[in-house]
């Protein structure tokens, strides 16, 4: 597969812009599921992996093919995500759907946001409870912890794609892991 | 018990396959031992399963129809630069 795409990232920096559908098709639901894990919402991640595709084919003259696209196309996703992160209100989706409930928004959230942990579990699908507690962690070890554990990157690899030291990647996986662990450790 | 900071450190780097002979059996040496390091192991395997069991989502019909409609082509280019 990898040969493929650097076939068709090739017959795009020559000017084929049709060869990179089938490269878009082939990440597509890798990189809206890294954005949709790091925004915890598909609007949002729609929006952003749209971008990220647009970017990355603006761009593709920057990619250089000594290195893995995957790793470049997700440093374009992950960069995007961070700042949507940054620029968001605290109250701008007060009125959106909350994953699990059947339709409830954040504002009928509020009133029950005392619940215990253990409660709150039961009240909620366990994948829906497990996604948003991978939400509630700080983007730094969100990213992290997304690509190690359900994108499978090596720690090199990791840091390749956040152009962070590996050093760092693993202070930051270490307490990403003890913040998962406390917050998934009632369920 | 208190266990000292160590401990935990040496547990990560299990978990990044990142530890030493020398320093594996020293853990597994203390978890041996310590039931409040072992829970606090447990856990940390128990909360990468869990994470690991997130269902895959899919990106929406249409997506790569739509990036592509949407990339500049040569006439599109010009008229946004102008």
């Amino acid at each position: 597969m990898d040969l493929m795409i650097r076939e068709k990232i090739k017959q795009v920096k020559k000017g084929d812009q049709a060869a990179y559908e089938d490269v878009v098709m082939y990440y597509q639901d890798k990189i809206f599921q890294h954005c949709y894990r790091m925004l915890g919402n598909a609007h949002e991640a729609e929006d952003i992996a749209q971008e990220a595709f647009i970017r990355a084919y603006v761009n593709i003259h920057s990619y250089d093919e000594k290195r893995k696209f995957s790793t470049w196309l997700y440093r374009i996703a992950t960069n995007l995500t961070i700042d949507r992160i940054r620029k968001r209100k605290p109250d701008y989706y007060l009125d959106a759907e909350v994953k699990g409930t059947d339709g409830l928004d954040m504002y009928s959230q509020l009133a029950t946001n005392e619940r215990l942990p253990e409660e709150e579990v039961q009240g909620m699908e366990l994948q829906s409870y497990i996604q948003d507690e991978i939400s509630n962690l700080p983007p730094k070890y969100r990213s992290i912890i997304m690509l190690r554990y359900l994108e499978e990157f090596s720690l090199q690899e990791i840091s390749d794609i956040l152009d962070i030291p590996l050093g760092t990647v693993k202070t930051r996986i270490h307490r990403g892991r003890e913040a998962l662990r406390k917050k998934l450790r009632h369920v | 018990m208190k266990c000292d900071k160590d401990v935990v450190n040496l547990m990560h780097g299990y978990l990044d396959d990142d530890l030493t002979k020398e320093d594996e059996t020293k853990l597994r040496n203390h978890l041996e031992d310590c039931e409040a390091c072992q829970k606090h192991f447990h856990e940390l395997k128990r909360s990468i399963t869990l994470l690991k069991s997130v269902e895959q989502v899919k990106a929406p019909e249409n997506f790569t129809k739509q990036v592509m409609q949407n990339l500049p082509t040569e006439k599109k280019h010009k008229k946004y630069v102008r």
